[in-house]
């Protein structure tokens, strides 16, 4: 959607404000520290994760089982599948037990070589931005199932994580009331660290709008510290680690 | 070796008895004691309200009448503690800074002196009673005082060890504190007195006696017949007992 | 809102205190839950293993982040402008919220929803939206139950700690028009259909930021219900506002913080959610804000730094473990402290950032400095030390309490001099007479009032210690026994090392 002139303008000036008022504030900072400012990064020794932990890794068998133990943990479901066919015979048979009627999936090439719409021929399927003119966020809080593959997983604690793109709606992992994440097994690693500095690595052009590391179903505790599980995002989630 | 008792205004004032048992317990062990009369109090009182003029008077009559020891022992994790503040407070006097940072350095709560100092785990007392143990804050979680007493306890022969129930909660004394916001100080004293019912201890030991007087004082009010004591006294006890 | 619920019920720390403790279901309310999150900490943390190595590497990058806070802020700023990301600087509450103010106006805005901030409380932002029209909607549950409630947050974490399922039921049934009975599930389930409607329909979605990445100039939240998720996803425009103390370098230290902050708050693992954001959509994307904002907020913070006393309050990475763990927050609740940050964070914080010491300082006896609060900080942060240091600023401004100052002084005379000590303690032995019945004194007046309220008072024996001392001296002269050799050279050797410089014993830290 095109902004308007004007309000592009309002937005300039705003920039300009803040440009010249990050000079100001910046330099404040800097004089109460009581040094001059520095252009130069400074040495940080201590960056990311104790030197120990780094070397940690667990064996893939034992990342699974953990993956899988920590997830349930959190009040989700996991399985172990050996491949792409047994994900889709699983979805199609949680879409039939379920009563799935609207399905939104990721516009991932993984997902376009599985057959699900074959293999769930009831629902009524959405490929994320798969048409420009569709109103995409509506497509997806209607859906009963939001089907998205994992960029990565964490056994250590549990966690996808998914990316967004063109392809990969935010929403795709949001907004349905049931979520099926497939991981494939190369892409479960043990610790958060070993992800997040693929973040690093690519630098701030190369990465995605949305970064969301997901551990479980939605939940709160807010009412007297009881488990409600399914407040705003999905409250049954399924992780299905692939190979 | 010159080790000088730092017996706290509490101790010295209303529980001598304490002071006592550290005395004859390590005579037993050939450390013979010396009482420097010029000290007083440690000054926290003062210092933890803010008053830190009139905090460095009396720390500084400390720091004197403990110049010239090798160790100074005292009954309280929390005096002790006081004493590590005492480079804070005269941080912008290098004179005293190097007087303060050297007592420091040489000041030891009891049990850490006896267990770390004379690796002294059993003292072969005899103590057949029901126990339990209050941690006192400061002792252990500022001054790391945690495992020592424990370890004492455990050689006790005939201590009956019973775990207090949220053991490292504060007794709410915290000195001004338990004047100042005297229903607060009352509701967490109240509390720590119930668990402490709770196990049904016949002993209540402590490292600290402003907590013990704390908790004593509660229990008492509440006419309930524990028996409150610094574990120097239980150990002076069972020994004499043994 | 009506209510600030800064000064609510009471004008001091210590009469809100007296209503807290009288509310019986607040405080067994209060208990229950921090008892909870504490266990579930220390567990955490016990099965992670190493803590204090991850503490200390914690607070480390934390230090080291906020002694480049220029540089890094800096960074940060830039970084998120070349991802498109309108970036705004506000030295004050007002100035941030004009400024969101005028983006709501351009915006057109009729509804804002908004995700669970500790710095729009602190703005007292929902009020201000209010004042021009625009609906504020707090969407983490108990957030939204509270602000039913028109009141404040009472716990960083569990913001409506202080309410059971039956006074949440009654407001939920008042907001559906239906009775709701008082299910957990239920009515989080009426919530999650109400909030539904107004995620789509919102025309702004308003954020705090529980970390800022300066290399990448990300924003990341973490939560557990999704509510952040979706006021960053569904709603044209994203307005995100943080402190400008949350700034950590790198993607890699976020790992050290995701280890600390859900672990310390809730006893999890990772919460359910941890978002990073790095600016509005892309031109591609079919979701996400087509606008976005970050508006950084001194508000105070800045005072703090080149303080050597308070600076590393701005590490703070507001976790809530230090609520969870201080007994006297779980006894008087959230509220008592009367402000918008609550606890020993709340008691230092608090006047920190708004300079006022001295009419703060109430808040800063509060506490026994047990210390548990600094045990529990995941990145370490001295707040019993801080709070000694501010009842000291307050006296150095002259705001002191005179008979407190007059007893203190008498206090160093006697405690300076031995003499002057021992004269005093011989009149209290004696006077004491008048008061000592079976060994106690209980009488409630005077100073003894609050203490003996609850305890009984111990008399004075009738020899002192060091009025005993030259009797047991001689005594054990007599009955000496020499030193066991090993003990000795252990001595001897603890002296050697300490005057080289090695060793020491038993410090905090």
């Amino acid at each position: 959607m095109a902004k308007t002139d004007e309000h592009q303008a309002w937005l300039a000036e705003l920039e300009a404000k803040s440009r010249a008022k990050q000079v100001g504030f910046i330099n404040g900072i800097s004089g109460k520290l009581r040094r001059p400012r520095s252009a130069e990064p400074p040495a940080h020794p201590f960056r990311g994760a104790p030197e120990f932990w780094n070397e940690f890794e667990w064996p893939i068998d034992e990342r699974v089982e953990k993956f899988r133990a920590n997830f349930k943990a959190a009040g989700g479901h996991s399985e172990r599948l050996a491949t792409m066919e047994d994900a889709r015979a699983f979805i199609a048979s949680k879409a039939e037990e379920m009563s799935a009627k609207y399905v939104i999936r990721q516009n991932q090439p993984e997902l376009n070589a599985l057959g699900l719409e074959e293999a769930i021929p009831d629902a009524s399927f959405s490929v994320w931005n798969s048409d420009a003119e569709e109103h995409w966020k509506a497509r997806a809080a209607e859906a009963d199932f939001g089907i998205v593959v994992a960029d990565y997983a964490a056994a250590y604690t549990g966690s996808v994580t998914v990316l967004s793109s063109k392809d990969k709606g935010r929403s795709v992992s949001l907004l349905p009331t049931v979520l099926m994440v497939i991981i494939p097994i190369e892409r479960l690693h043990t610790r958060l660290g070993q992800i997040l500095v693929n973040f690093d690595q690519a630098g701030r052009e190369n990465l995605p709008a949305g970064i969301h590391f997901i551990s479980g179903p939605s939940r709160s505790a807010d009412i007297e510290n009881d488990l409600t599980i399914g407040v705003h995002g999905p409250g049954v989630v399924y992780t299905l680690i692939v190979g | 070796m010159k080790v000088s008792l730092f017996i706290t205004c509490l101790s010295d004032a209303i529980y001598p008895r304490v002071g006592e048992a550290m005395v004859r317990l390590l005579a037993k062990y050939g450390v013979t004691l010396q009482f420097p009369t010029v000290q007083t109090c440690c000054g926290q009182p003062a210092f933890n309200s803010g008053y830190w003029k009139e905090a460095r008077e009396t720390a500084s009559t400390i720091i004197a009448a403990f110049e010239d020891a090798d160790f100074v022992i005292s009954p309280s994790g929390s005096c002790t503690f006081m004493i590590h503040h005492y480079p804070k407070l005269f941080e912008d006097d290098p004179v005293m800074l190097e007087k303060a940072l050297k007592l420091q350095a040489k000041a030891y709560e009891f049990t850490q002196f006896l267990v770390q100092v004379l690796g002294v785990t059993d003292v072969g007392a005899h103590f057949p009673h029901k126990v339990t143990y209050h941690p006192s804050c400061h002792g252990s979680r500022l001054l790391g005082v945690k495992e020592e007493p424990l370890v004492l306890m455990e050689q006790v022969k005939g201590l009956e060890f019973v775990p207090l129930p949220f053991a490292n909660d504060c007794c709410g004394f915290g000195g001004t504190f338990s004047v100042k916001m005297s229903d607060i100080s009352g509701a967490m004293v109240n509390e720590k007195s119930e668990h402490v019912l709770e196990t049904e201890a016949e002993v209540l030991v402590g490292l600290d006696m402003a907590c013990l007087m704390n908790i004593a004082g509660n229990l008492r009010y509440r006419d309930k017949p524990v028996r409150v004591m610094h574990l120097a006294e239980l150990l002076y006890e069972g020994v004499k007992g043994a | 809102m009506s209510v600030t619920g800064t000064q609510a019920g009471g004008a001091t720390v210590k009469e809100r205190a007296g209503l807290a403790l009288n509310n019986d279901f607040l405080r067994k309310a209060v208990k229950f839950t921090t008892e909870r999150l504490r266990n579930g900490k220390i567990n955490a943390a016990e099965d992670h293993g190493n803590w204090d190595e991850w503490r200390e590497r914690g607070r480390q990058i934390r230090l080291h982040t906020i002694a480049h806070l220029d540089y890094y802020l800096n960074l940060f700023a830039d970084n998120a402008r070349a991802n498109g990301v309108n970036v705004h600087f506000a030295d004050t509450a007002a100035e941030a919220v004009q400024i969101s103010l005028d983006i709501a106006k351009r915006a057109e805005a009729k509804t804002v929803v908004k995700s669970k901030s500790m710095v729009t409380e602190e703005l007292h932002l929902n009020h201000a939206l209010e004042g021009i029209g625009v609906e504020a909607i707090e969407t983490d549950l108990g957030e939204y139950i509270i602000q039913l409630a028109g009141e404040t947050p009472s716990h960083i974490i569990i913001p409506a700690i202080h309410k059971n399922r039956y006074q949440i039921a009654e407001l939920l049934s008042a907001d559906a028009g239906e009775t709701l009975a008082p299910d957990t599930q239920v009515l989080a389930g009426f919530v999650r259909r109400k909030l539904r409607e107004k995620f789509l329909e919102a025309d702004i979605g308003m954020t705090g930021c529980n970390f800022a990445i300066a290399e990448t100039g990300s924003m990341v939240l973490f939560e557990n219900e999704g509510n952040a998720r979706m006021v960053t996803t569904v709603p044209k425009t994203q307005i995100t506002l943080m402190g400008m103390e949350r700034i950590i370098p790198s993607w890699s230290d976020l790992e050290v913080m995701a280890t600390l902050l859900p672990r310390s708050a809730t006893g999890q693992k990772l919460t359910v959610y941890m978002s990073g954001i790095t600016g509005p959509r892309r031109e591609v994307d079919a979701d996400g804000p087509e606008e976005m904002h970050i508006i950084i907020v001194d508000n105070g913070r800045s005072l703090q730094l080149g303080d050597p006393e308070f600076q590393e309050l701005l590490n703070c990475i507001r976790c809530g473990a230090c609520l969870n763990a201080c007994p006297v927050y779980r006894h008087i609740g959230g509220h008592a402290y009367g402000g918008t940050y609550s606890g020993p964070i709340g008691a230092v914080l608090t006047p920190a950032l708004k300079k006022n010491v001295a009419e703060w300082d109430d808040i800063a006896n509060a506490s026994s400095l047990c210390g548990a609060c600094y045990e529990a900080c995941p990145v370490k942060i001295p707040l019993h030390e801080m709070l000694i240091y501010l009842r000291r600023r307050k006296l150095e401004a002259g705001r002191g309490d005179k008979m407190e100052a007059l007893g203190m002084k008498g206090f160093a005379a006697v405690m300076s001099n031995a003499k002057r000590y021992g004269a005093v303690l011989k009149i209290g032995q004696l006077g004491q007479k008048l008061v000592v019945r079976d060994g106690g004194i209980r009488l409630k007046i005077g100073p003894l009032k609050g203490w003996n309220t609850y305890r009984v008072t111990p008399s004075l024996p009738k020899e002192s210690f060091r009025q005993q001392w030259k009797t047991m001296e001689e005594e054990i002269r007599h009955g000496l026994q020499d030193m066991d050799p090993a003990m000795k050279d252990r001595m001897e050797q603890i002296v050697k090392d300490r005057a080289a410089g090695k060793g020491g014993h038993g410090h905090h830290g």
